[in-house]
């Protein structure tokens, strides 16, 4: 969700707005001013590393089964819409077709009798069209709506149809490998938009066409540096902005080193703090 | 009126000077000083509340209440709103489908939405039923013959004003609640997508053809 980011940046702009206050009550010579701490004075020799994230979902495909009791209200819904409704031209033809049957075999049938239009109604039958009809659904095979071995694999895109999935990649990030949601150090003169377009296109192997859904991060993740990674690299720590996608197009082929997770299955994959901070923005609908 | 000329007769003869004039005045003034002060101007004809002869003559409460016929004014188009940094511009959300009663009900949670979010929708309308005919070939013979006639429902939800931070939290609960057989498009609004929505009149377009043709 925005509102935790807009929280955030206005946390670093008053940091930054107490930071040049107190710079200038000192250089116009008043003492007794207290010093920040040096955990909060962020200098320019100690940047902090942006970069950009994708969070790609692959929506649902088929709706989710009906539970025991949504299965019998709606049952009940529709027996009543059926017998409160009306005929429709198919039925009422049909029982035409039936009493004209009838009234041909009965024993006084003359057929000078019969109006003009009835006359040449012989040729097809509708209960000649249903029968064709039903030998056509007959040949049409339905797949089944679970499949337990596709689901059992996660590197498969076209797994879970009824829930959505999400991109995990697995990225060395320090001395580990971690599974993240795809993601590149941002380069100046680019947005961060595009940086997390890169960030898909750079993951090896995965052939994927996406949709953005806007313009603006939907999540932000700091991670501040050990103090040794601090003073030895001059690097306070990380900004991660995450763009929220949706896979378009037809489904990708399994890949290496990049998964589908569910949601429910995220805190077997991300470490418990980053997924904390992803969480806000994933709806669990 | 009676002190008038008791004035003017003073003042004369005060002054002493009978001219001929004035003597005209005189005689004209009193002979039309008016007997019953009721035919004073024609209007003032209507008798007091609490003479019995109240409301006489009046008639034009007796006739039917005629409803003035409204005529019916062209729908006027909303001007557009153009994009900012922060904005998105004019946005209209198609929802388009064979199902009428599940096109109707998702484009009904779309408004809803939109008036929980803080989004506001300028309008919301339906577009003319599309009918489509599927014709098959018969097994024996080169006839065609129809199959199956599927109409396409489309309708639409006009949003005036989304921030761009909303975007895209709005459209991932918008797709994630996207039943199934209903397409959804999102696209900037534009003047041609206003005139979709009336009928196409041909002797009118064929007259402005005529015309500019000649010119």
């Amino acid at each position: 969700m925005s509102a935790p980011v807009v929280k955030m940046a206005g946390r670093c702009f008053y940091q930054l707005y107490k930071l040049s206050n107190s710079a200038g009550r000192l250089a116009s010579g008043k003492t007794g001013i207290r010093q920040f701490s040096g955990a909060v004075v962020q200098n320019a020799a100690e940047p902090w590393r942006l970069l950009g994230a994708a969070c790609v979902q692959r929506l649902a495909v088929i709706s989710v089964d009906q539970r025991p009791l949504e299965a019998k209200f709606s049952e009940l819904m529709n027996q009543m819409e059926l017998e409160r409704s009306l005929m429709s031209d198919h039925e009422l033809s049909l029982l035409d077709d039936k009493e004209r049957l009838r009234r041909r075999q009965a024993v006084d049938y003359d057929s000078d009798e019969e109006e003009e239009a009835d006359r040449d109604q012989d040729i097809v039958l509708t209960q000649d069209l249903e029968d064709a009809w039903e030998q056509r659904l007959k040949g049409f095979a339905t797949q089944p709506r679970a499949r337990g071995v596709v689901d059992a694999r996660l590197e498969r895109a076209d797994r879970c149809l009824a829930e959505p999935l999400l991109l995990l990649t697995q990225q060395e990030v320090g001395p580990e490998r971690l599974w993240l949601l795809p993601q590149t150090p941002w380069e100046a003169g680019e947005t961060l938009k595009t940086t997390a377009q890169r960030a898909l296109s750079a993951t090896p192997g995965l052939d994927l066409q996406t949709v953005f859904l806007g313009n603006a991060p939907c999540g932000l993740y700091k991670y501040r540096m050990p103090r040794s990674v601090r003073d030895r690299e001059g690097l306070t720590g990380v900004k991660v902005f995450f763009f929220k996608a949706v896979v378009s197009g037809p489904l990708p082929p399994p890949a290496p080193s990049s998964l589908w997770v569910r949601q429910s299955e995220l805190k077997d994959y991300l470490k418990p703090s980053y997924l904390e901070k992803i969480r806000p923005f994933l709806l669990n609908l | 009126m009676s002190l008038l000329i008791r004035q003017l007769q003073v003042s004369l003869t005060q002054q002493s000077i009978l001219t001929n004039q004035v003597s005209a005045l005189l005689q004209r003034v009193t002979s039309s000083l008016p007997a019953p002060l009721c035919r004073l101007a024609p209007t003032n004809e209507r008798h007091y509340r609490t003479m019995p002869t109240h409301g006489i003559g009046r008639w034009k409460y007796l006739l039917p209440k005629e409803v003035p016929r409204k005529k019916r004014d062209k729908l006027q188009m909303k001007p557009i709103r153009g994009s900012t940094a922060t904005e998105y511009g004019s946005l209209s959300v198609k929802v388009s489908g064979y199902d009428m009663t599940v096109v109707e009900h998702y484009s009904q949670y779309i408004h809803n939405l939109c008036n929980r979010l803080g989004v506001r929708v300028s309008e919301s309308y339906a577009l003319p039923t599309k009918s489509t005919e599927v014709m098959l070939m018969q097994e024996q013979g080169t006839k065609m013959y129809i199959d199956a006639l599927l109409k396409t429902h489309e309708r639409i939800v006009q949003i005036s004003s989304m921030t761009a931070t909303l975007c895209p939290t709005f459209m991932d609960v918008v797709l994630q609640n996207q039943p199934e057989g209903v397409q959804l498009s999102v696209k900037e609004h534009v003047e041609r997508d206003f005139l979709e929505r009336f009928k196409a009149r041909p002797q009118l377009e064929g007259l402005m053809a005529q015309v500019n043709q000649r010119d």
